[in-house]
């Protein structure tokens, strides 16, 4: 009997167009950077081992499309997630505005089995520009949105320095394991209902 | 039908018909006329045309787009400048209640001004109960297309004929479809002063590479698709594996190399319209997210084909297996991605383990048919087979410096396009036409050429023979196939007109290799 299975991880960014969703993603996988915006198209979609307290999982990351066009599109790339991560532009009170349309409409999409405690990560992008100062989000503002939506763990990060990226994704990776993990758990006893020892019910109940 | 009989048939219709254009509009044999040649006037008055960028980094003789960069320019513009109004071509879409939508040039909101003023003028013929074609202004055209609640507008001095510039306006909406589907009318209907410039968001490089593509490539006009010239045991391969998944729940599969296809599939009773193809490849291959990281190069995105159903999205998976060679897998369900992951995954295995992809790199650097490789004349009766060089066969003979000059009679280059197949194979430029100039020059000459020849009422056997101070072009028409060959000025007719024949025997005997044969036929 195999003990360590491998692990997959579904894994989406949400956030309003050109906030920096895919330079996040492209920081964290590659470790490159571009200037230049290229609109996401649907969504793309790549893996990432990673190691995490002596297991290795697969993150399998869903970069969506923050182009309005595609919102109405999410029931397709939501479902089945195991944490969903909320980008905004420090720079633009919009795109942190949006961040509460994104959660629910993430959350009516996904229909997760148990949406208050739902596993978000919101990360506050491009705090490198203009060495902070045109920044129109403060810290304190989106921390608090953050502990009034269930305390959700929160990031400042760049895409374009690396900065906070690597930091931002563990955290990621460790709440999609906890949801991930609650869901194998719940699995075997609906599973098994016929062989194990004490199920809850026998015979027909209709 | 054999050779001789082609022959017969050609020259017969050449000169016992002097009511075709061929003898009548055109100089003929005299080769004095100018009157044909739009690019005349586009030297002279030394419009800006955009494409003229290329020039600078031109580099390879078949491939003169690859050089171009897509994306919007000239965003400061509006109609005010100089420069604005100067351009050869613009293309306006518009809404219904003058909301700009799409500006080739300039940003759509500076443009909002002028976008009324053509909403105007469509409104006014409207409401006398007509619809706007087309106005003529001096030497600029500007045609009109109405879809709905949408209005599409050309304004060009490119002298390109209407059913040509109207033909790319189609296309456009298409194109817009493809991203949105038709039911952005719904959004007009409760809403006509309904903004849709938002919803078109980080899509202008699909609608600038789209435009671009009107002067490069001959499938905007023609109405058909081109193939990757490939050894037939190769194609097979390729369609065998795709077949294989299409009969796993994928509506079309799809490999395809740039804008040339290596092999498709389509579920049963499933067809596609050429015009879909190339509005699905221009919007792949202008989509930079598609290929933007490389370990990400999967890629899901709802899309519309406007000619299989306007009304709804499929749903598109595409993964590029290297910079050229991309697969597309269309299904009807928006949860399929995994599926099509997997069929991608066994796709990929057979194209690895039966060196498709290899193929496919040796025929682009190869090239498709070069005109110097067509069989010599025979002195009498038929070409045969096997004396042309197949290009799977030549691996050594690439882009070699003096290659290109030039086939017989003064042959430099055709396009040929099987009715049946709804394909079309064009040959590789000869050095007489290296320039993106030159190229698209002799594209407009073809486009001109092809919408004389549609225009309705004429036989269905008909040919054209025109010369002017830039070339000698031949066209041939009849209900298998369409021929447009172009010689050098100097061409013999008598023998252009043999060597069209020798053509059209050459494609027969290479058509294993040019064409994707059987694929399921393409009806609509
Ligand atoms: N200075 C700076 N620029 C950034 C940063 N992150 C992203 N950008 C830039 O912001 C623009 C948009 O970034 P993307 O990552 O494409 O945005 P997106 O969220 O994926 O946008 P959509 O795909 O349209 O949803 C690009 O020009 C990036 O170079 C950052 O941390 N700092
Ligand atoms: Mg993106």
């Amino acid at each position: 009997m195999p003990s360590r299975r491998r692990t997959l991880l579904k894994v989406i960014i949400l956030g309003d167009s050109g906030v920096g969703k895919t330079s996040l993603m492209n920081q964290y996988v590659n470790k490159k950077f571009s200037n230049q915006y290229k609109a996401t198209i649907g969504a793309d979609f790549l893996t990432k081992e990673v190691q995490f307290e002596d297991r290795l999982f697969t993150l399998q990351i869903w970069d969506t499309a923050g182009q309005e066009r595609f919102q109405s599109l999410g029931v397709a790339f939501y479902r089945g997630a195991d944490c969903c991560v909320l980008v905004y532009d420090v720079n633009s009170m919009k795109s942190f505005d949006n961040l509460n349309n994104w959660r629910e409409e993430f959350l009516i999409q996904a229909s997760p089995s148990d949406p208050e405690n739902f596993p978000f990560v919101v990360i506050g992008n491009k705090i490198d520009i203009d060495g902070g100062n045109s920044r129109v989000v403060s810290e304190k503002k989106a921390r608090a949105w953050c502990a009034s939506k269930g305390n959700i763990p929160y990031f400042e990060t760049s895409a374009k320095e690396g900065i906070n990226v690597e930091e931002a994704f563990q955290c990621i990776a460790k709440n999609a394991l906890k949801s991930g993990e609650e869901e194998e758990l719940y699995l075997p006893d609906t599973i098994d209902v016929g062989n194990s020892s004490q199920p809850r019910a026998t015979g027909c109940e209709c | 039908m054999t050779d001789e009989e082609r022959e017969g048939e050609i020259r017969a219709s050449l000169e016992d018909a002097p009511s075709s254009p061929g003898s009548s509009g055109y100089a003929g044999e005299g080769g004095s006329t100018s009157a044909t040649s739009g690019s005349q006037f586009e030297i002279q008055h030394q419009e800006i045309e955009d494409d003229t960028r290329i020039e600078i980094d031109r580099i390879s003789l078949s491939d003169s787009h690859t050089s171009w960069i897509p994306g919007k320019r000239h965003l400061d513009e509006d109609d005010a400048s100089i420069s604005w109004r100067k351009r050869k071509k613009h293309f306006f879409v518009l809404s219904h209640s003058g909301k700009p939508i799409y500006s080739r040039y300039g940003d759509e909101h500076r443009l909002a001004g002028f976008s009324a003023t053509l909403q105007a003028i469509i409104s006014f013929v409207e409401s006398g109960g007509d619809s706007i074609k087309l106005v003529r202004a001096g030497r600029h055209q500007v045609v009109f297309l109405v879809k709905g609640p949408i209005y599409l507008v050309c304004i060009s001095s490119t002298e390109e004929p209407y059913e040509s510039l109207r033909g790319q306006l189609e296309l456009i909406y298409g194109q817009m479809l493809v991203i949105l589907t038709r039911s952005i009318n719904r959004c007009f209907e409760k809403n006509p002063k309904f903004d849709m410039t938002p919803l078109l968001g980080g899509t202008e490089t699909v609608f600038s590479s789209l435009i671009h593509s009107f002067s490069w490539n001959p499938a905007t006009f023609l109405h058909a698709y081109t193939c990757l010239p490939l050894s037939y045991a190769t194609r097979q391969a390729a369609g065998a594996i795709l077949q294989d998944v299409a009969d796993s729940g994928v509506l079309f599969a799809i490999l395809m190399c740039r804008h040339k296809v290596i092999s498709l599939v389509g579920a049963q009773k499933a067809s596609l319209h050429p015009d879909d193809m190339l509005l699905l490849a221009n919007f792949v291959m202008s989509s930079e997210s598609f290929r933007q990281v490389k370990l990400t190069s999967e890629s899901f995105s709802p899309i519309c084909l406007p000619r299989y159903n306007p009304s709804a999205f499929l749903y598109a998976y595409i993964d590029y297996f290297d910079a050229d060679t991309y697969l597309m897998l269309l299904t009807t369900s928006s949860d399929a991605f995994y599926n099509l992951k997997d069929c991608r995954f066994r796709v990929e295995m057979v194209l690895l383990k039966s060196s498709v992809l290899s193929e496919v790199q040796r025929s682009l650097l190869n090239g498709g048919m070069h005109v110097e490789d067509l069989p010599p004349l025979p002195h009498s009766g038929s070409s045969h087979l096997g004396q042309h060089m197949l290009p799977s066969d030549s691996p050594d003979r690439f882009k070699e410096a003096n290659s290109g000059i030039g086939g017989p009679a003064g042959l430099w280059h055709f396009m040929y396009r099987s009715i049946y197949l709804d394909q079309y194979v064009s040959s590789e430029f000869p050095s007489s036409i290296n320039t993106p100039q030159q190229q698209k020059r002799l594209y407009r000459a073809y486009q001109k050429l092809f919408a004389s020849m549609h225009d309705k009422g004429i036989g269905p056997h008909k040919t054209q023979f025109r010369r002017d101070e830039n070339y000698v072009l031949l066209c041939w028409v009849t209900q298998d196939f369409e021929l447009y060959a172009a010689f050098d000025p100097l061409a013999d007719k008598a023998s252009a007109i043999k060597t069209c024949n020798h053509v059209c025997q050459w494609i027969k005997d290479v058509e294993n290799e040019i064409f994707l044969l059987g694929a399921s036929p393409f009806s609509w």
